[in-house]
């Protein structure tokens, strides 16, 4: 399955570097240096961000699901995504820190809210019931699109209030190499801490004393995964504002094919991630121009009902 | 031109001593011919520098928030709008307040028939004929052939190729090519012969400032020429400065 995911991804990597509004094999018969700056400075970051905010998401979404052992658990549903938001909207639109000032703020905010969430899911399963959790994580949520709300609100003029709605709404269009520099390690990193601590979710799944009794050192799994979390998440928010819905959607989409190990669940969910999104970013761009569709707003259209679908299934 | 109003004939009410405006560009017409002591007050982006071009001329007025329930207890014999909903009409009607929400202008020259109507609510109509003036003085001296052009905005939005912008542009000597969203790669591939680029707010992190600071932009192979964005936010009262301003620069 991962074989097929990774030929899928690649398949859709190759089409989202050739597709675009020039035709870039003509242009490098006649000018290969132009054809060289679209290609470096344009394509390759849009879909390279594209597959590695997807892997994030979806990677992030599987190990949230197993760590919270919750099927609706996900970084935007949760608070991760939103504090990740907040923060980049506080550092760059308020504190004046410029992207990397964006990427640190999202990531502290992706942080601070899996923080809060997992303190508050502490809370919850001493009361031993996971609706609290969900609960506590959509009040989380809440309280950061509150607090963004607020941001919007307090925006210093009219521009800046419909270029921060406009920012919320995530896209790829127009990103950078350097953009992509500075994400990518960061999600790599990330990336690798949510599959190294596969084996532990696993055991997770048996609940948190037979796991400790296998010997999942439990505080420094949690500590492992929302580092990793934090990381995918912020990272992503940082330079395409907030993509709803791939975290949630993605697991369900391949847990059957991994005998439902939520462990197991965290490679090919972050391949089916990278290939979910780099899919909506080539078919945003093959809608109207005029429609101006952003990438979140897209895939919150497609997850959205998957959604109502979970809850109607009962997960 | 079509104004929507309360409190019946403009041209036979008298000379209203409190003014109140609640929109930028109504900030703008107010600012080139209303007397400073006429003017209760215009709303807080009519006196940010970061808005519009004419801010110098509202040092020290009195600032609103745009809103009309905020400039009930300033007591307005007249208030001043573009585009108000039909609530706040109401509401005007309601607490007996004279209201004119101006329609969006959509060329100079029905900039310049909204400046001549304000300057004669408010008594001062020769403020209107030299805004009318140079307006004509504009038209009069247009070049004859439009040079092709791209303006771009933020986040590489381009103005109609009809309407106020395009029209202002013309009198620069100027033809908007393209309107809408305009990729960065579409600007490489087909780089148009002269760029006007837009700057608004540019010490302020944003989105716009991010596209426009892409590296890929920086490679386009087009004589480049700035505009004031806030002169091109409203299109009025501050536009004949501007388009002087553009020609100069298109000349040099």
């Amino acid at each position: 399955m991962n074989l097929r995911l990774a030929l899928l991804c690649t398949a859709l990597l190759l089409a989202s570097l050739a597709i675009g509004p020039v035709d870039l094999l003509a242009i490098a018969q006649t000018d290969p240096a132009l054809a060289r700056t679209l290609f470096v400075e344009l394509r390759l970051p849009r879909a390279g961000l594209a597959l590695l905010i997807g892997a994030g998401l979806g990677a992030g979404g599987a190990a949230a699901q197993a760590l919270l052992r919750n099927p609706l658990a996900s970084p935007d549903v949760l608070g991760p995504a939103s504090g990740a938001a907040l923060g980049a909207v506080i550092a760059g639109y308020f504190l004046g820190g410029g992207v990397l000032g964006m990427a640190m703020g999202s990531l502290a905010g992706a942080g601070g809210g899996l923080a809060i969430l997992l303190a508050l899911a502490g809370a919850g399963s001493r009361a031993g019931g996971t609706t609290r959790l969900v609960l506590a994580g959509v009040a989380v949520s809440t309280l950061f699109g509150v607090a963004i709300n607020l941001a919007l609100s307090l925006a210093p003029s009219p521009f800046a209030l419909y270029d921060l709605m406009f920012w919320l709404m995530g896209s790829l269009a127009d990103r950078t190499l350097p953009q992509l520099l500075l994400a990518a390690p960061l999600i790599a990193l990330g990336l690798a801490l949510l599959l190294r601590a596969g084996p532990g979710l696993d055991a997770l799944t048996l609940g948190e004393d037979v796991a400790h009794s296998l010997g999942v050192a439990l505080p420094a799994l949690r500590r492992q995964v929302v580092i990793g979390i934090a990381l995918v998440t912020g990272a992503g928010v940082a330079v395409a504002g907030n993509i709803g819905f791939v975290g949630l959607v993605v697991p369900h989409l391949v847990r059957p094919f991994v005998g439902h190990r939520p462990g197991r669940a965290i490679l090919p969910a972050a391949l089916a991630g990278a290939a979910l999104l780099l899919a909506a970013d080539i078919a945003i761009r093959l809608l109207p121009a005029d429609l101006n569709l952003k990438l979140g707003v897209f895939t919150a259209l497609i997850g959205a009902p998957f959604f109502l679908w979970l809850i109607r299934k009962g997960l | 031109m079509a104004l929507a109003g309360w409190g019946g004939s403009a041209v036979a009410a008298p000379i209203p001593a409190r003014i109140v405006s609640l929109n930028l560009c109504t900030d703008e017409y107010l600012l080139i011919t209303a007397r400073r002591a006429q003017i209760a007050s215009i709303s807080r982006l009519g006196a940010s520098h970061h808005e519009t071009p004419l801010a110098g001329r509202a040092a020290g007025l009195a600032t609103n928030q745009g809103a009309l329930g905020g400039v009930i207890d300033q007591r307005p014999d007249l208030v001043l709008t573009m585009g108000a909903s039909p609530q706040d009409m109401a509401l005007a009607a309601r607490l007996g307040m004279r209201m004119i929400a101006l329609p969006y202008p959509q060329s100079p020259a029905e900039v310049t028939r909204q400046v001549q109507r304000i300057a004669g609510l408010v008594g001062n109509p020769a403020a209107g004929t030299h805004f009318a003036r140079q307006q004509a003085a504009l038209t009069a001296t247009m070049p004859a052939r439009a040079t092709p052009a791209l303006m771009l905005g933020g986040s590489g939005l381009a103005p109609s190729m009809q309407g106020l912008t395009a029209g202002w542009l013309r009198l620069a000597g100027l033809a908007q090519r393209q309107s809408g969203s305009v990729a960065i790669e579409t600007l490489l591939a087909n780089p148009p012969p002269l760029l006007i680029i837009s700057r608004y707010r540019p010490g302020q992190f944003s989105g716009s400032q991010a596209w426009a600071a892409h590296p890929a932009l920086a490679r386009i192979k087009a004589r480049r020429v700035a505009a004031d964005g806030r002169a091109f936010l409203c299109g009025g009262a501050a536009m004949p400065a501007e388009i002087r301003r553009l020609r100069l620069a298109l000349a040099a």
